[in-house]
């Protein structure tokens, strides 16, 4: 039952951010281009930071960064 | 009684310039590091180490430190629209009004609640109901800069605004019109990447400053990757929409182009050079010791090679009939506002889109009453008008050259920053370290600098070919507004003093050393309620 209700949840998600994407698109193109490109910046930053973790296991004997 | 007071419209603006710049010292740092600690926390929720914690609540506290000192310097200017600036309030208040007012209710509202969560919601919340909320406050912040900047962008290129000659105001057609602006969306993109840029550059200079002495490495080589990678593509988004907004003036607002690119003459395509260096000399409308790179001016106003770019002795040429025009529609709308005749309404429609002209031409009218002017003093007060229609070159210019510099100087820095660092060989660059951590002042004078562009070039509008800034201002004596003036300037460099000092003390502190101290803090607390 949880797992279909996040399904919906995620699917209600993916309608609205359609629409904002529909709407905010054609109406700001740059208000748009924020809204993709900061969530792309967080992501990449948070990415970065996880290869962070993954390098530092590899090179744990040196101790360096 | 005279309108127009020159000396006091200069305090009023200047007086305006220092509330604004100041108070433009906290705003870009909380615009980015919301988002910065957005990325922190989000680190922290998906590994669920420790450390990322320890990250978003260090960095959030400097945050805070910069917000609450922020928030105070911003009230002020509010005020100000009404006490410096009524004429302009009034004329575009129903414009202005609505943007601010949705900008204190939706967003400032939502920040600061959201706010009292982050930081005391830490042992209450879940860890993705935490998340959730600093991701608010990070809206929060930029959504707040957002309404400033539609407000702004209306000022600089008018949409969804109509002149009523009944009320005397500007009146909104479209809200829509208004918020969807192309200026306002690509200021409030520009000003917050601007902002992104500024708070990676704060993360690394203080991460640099503890790698520099071997403290709180773990955390201070992580805080330098999240940001050296936010910081580039920041820098790569705030360039690009650098290139818009500049667009958007070439197409928009040529004066202010013609200044920031110190173009005295029509430019000859495709040879014009981008001008690197030169002294503009306004009283002689000329450029000294020009150093220049040719071939780059047209495509890069332009996007291509063949459309010239029309210099400021040009455009004085062209406004001629447009102070003419703008003579005949302000005097024919005094006159409509006294009699309410339908041949008065019918001149004035006629000349309606030169108003702002007339306006401009009022100072150098007898009793500056325009409709006071003889015919034959009419090209006399049309050659005055004619030497204000465009801003000081000489400040456009170097504020326009000093934030592209800066700009550039950040994609480097940026790039080599994320190269070293995911290559892991940050501290072997000790140099590179050292000019990271003297960087931090460097994204904050680019952000004023910005600003002074953008003010100073749409100079001498306060929105832009409709109402000019010697009308916008209030009556005061000038003796109340050097007083007030002195005032601001004292209280601000105090708030200023306090946040550098708050900010050293914390940041000198350090995250490990700073949670020791907060837990005996607590302990002081729980030993005095036991």
């Amino acid at each position: 039952m949880s797992i279909f209700l996040r399904f919906i949840g995620l699917g209600l998600i993916l309608v609205i951010a359609l629409l904002v994407a529909v709407f905010v698109g054609d109406q700001g193109p740059w208000y748009f281009a924020w809204l993709i490109g900061t969530t792309m910046i967080v992501l990449i930053s948070v990415a970065g930071t996880v290869l962070f973790d993954t390098q530092s296991d590899n090179h744990n004997s040196t101790g360096e960064f | 009684m005279d309108v127009i007071h020159l000396l006091v419209v200069e305090l009023s603006r200047f007086q305006f310039a220092l509330t604004a710049l100041y108070h433009f010292m906290f705003v870009p740092l909380t615009l980015g590091l919301t988002f910065i600690l957005a990325a922190m926390e989000t680190a922290y929720v998906i590994t669920g180490k420790e450390i990322y914690k320890d990250m978003t609540q260090f960095w959030g506290k400097l945050f805070g430190i910069n917000f609450a000192i922020g928030v105070a310097t911003g009230l002020t200017m509010e005020f100000e629209f009404g006490t410096n600036w009524s004429m302009y309030s009034r004329f575009f208040g129903d414009i202005f009004g609505t943007p601010l007012a949705i900008e204190g209710l939706m967003a400032f509202f939502m920040e600061s609640t959201f706010i009292g969560l982050m930081f005391f919601g830490w042992d209450r919340l879940s860890r993705g109901a935490h998340l959730a909320v600093t991701y608010i406050v990070a809206l929060g912040s930029n959504i707040s800069a957002l309404w400033i900047l539609v407000a702004n962008a209306c000022m600089n290129m008018p949409a969804g605004a109509h002149f009523d000659p009944e009320t005397m105001r500007l009146t909104s057609t479209s809200f829509v019109a208004l918020v969807f602006n192309p200026d306002a969306q690509a200021k409030a993109v520009h000003t917050s990447v601007a902002g992104f840029v500024t708070a990676s550059m704060f993360v690394m200079g203080i991460s640099a400053f503890y790698l520099l002495r071997k403290q709180h490495r773990e955390f201070a080589a992580r805080s330098f990757r999240m940001a050296a990678l936010f910081g580039i593509i920041s820098t790569i988004a705030v360039i690009t929409l650098g290139d818009v907004l500049g667009r958007l003036d070439y197409e928009h607002q040529p004066t202010k182009v013609a200044a920031m690119e110190g173009l005295w003459e029509t430019s000859k395509p495709p040879y014009e050079p981008w001008i690197l260096f030169g002294i503009p000399n306004d009283k002689k409308q000329t450029n000294y010791l020009e150093v220049g790179v040719p071939f780059v001016l047209t495509p890069l106003l332009t996007h291509d090679f063949k459309t010239p770019i029309l210099g400021i002795k040009e455009l004085q040429i062209q406004a001629g009939p447009k102070i003419e025009s703008g003579i005949q529609a302000v005097s024919a709308l005094k006159r409509y506002s006294e009699n309410h005749q339908q041949t008065d309404l019918d001149i004035f429609k006629t000349h309606q889109k030169d108003m702002g002209y007339g306006f401009l031409a009022s100072q150098y009218a007898p009793d500056q009453d325009v409709t006071k002017i003889k015919s034959e003093h009419i090209p006399t007060i049309v050659k005055k008008t004619k030497s204000d229609i465009y801003p000081n070159v000489f400040v456009t210019f170097w504020a326009f050259r000093i934030m592209v510099f800066l700009a550039i100087y950040f994609f480097i820095v940026f790039a080599m920053a994320s190269y070293v660092s995911l290559r892991r060989e940050i501290e072997k660059h000790r140099i590179f370290l050292k000019i990271i951590s003297w960087s931090i002042p460097l994204p904050f004078i680019a952000s004023e600098f910005g600003w002074i562009t953008a003010e100073v070039g749409r100079q001498p509008w306060t929105i832009f070919e409709i109402l000019p800034t010697v009308i916008s201002s209030s009556t005061h004596s000038s003796g109340y507004m050097i007083f007030s003036l002195i005032g601001f300037l004292l209280l601000y460099s105090i708030f200023i003093a306090a946040e550098l000092f708050l900010m050293f003390k914390f940041a000198r502190l350090g995250p490990q050393i700073h949670q020791e101290q907060t837990s005996s803090l607590q302990t002081i607390f729980t030993y005095q309620k036991g």
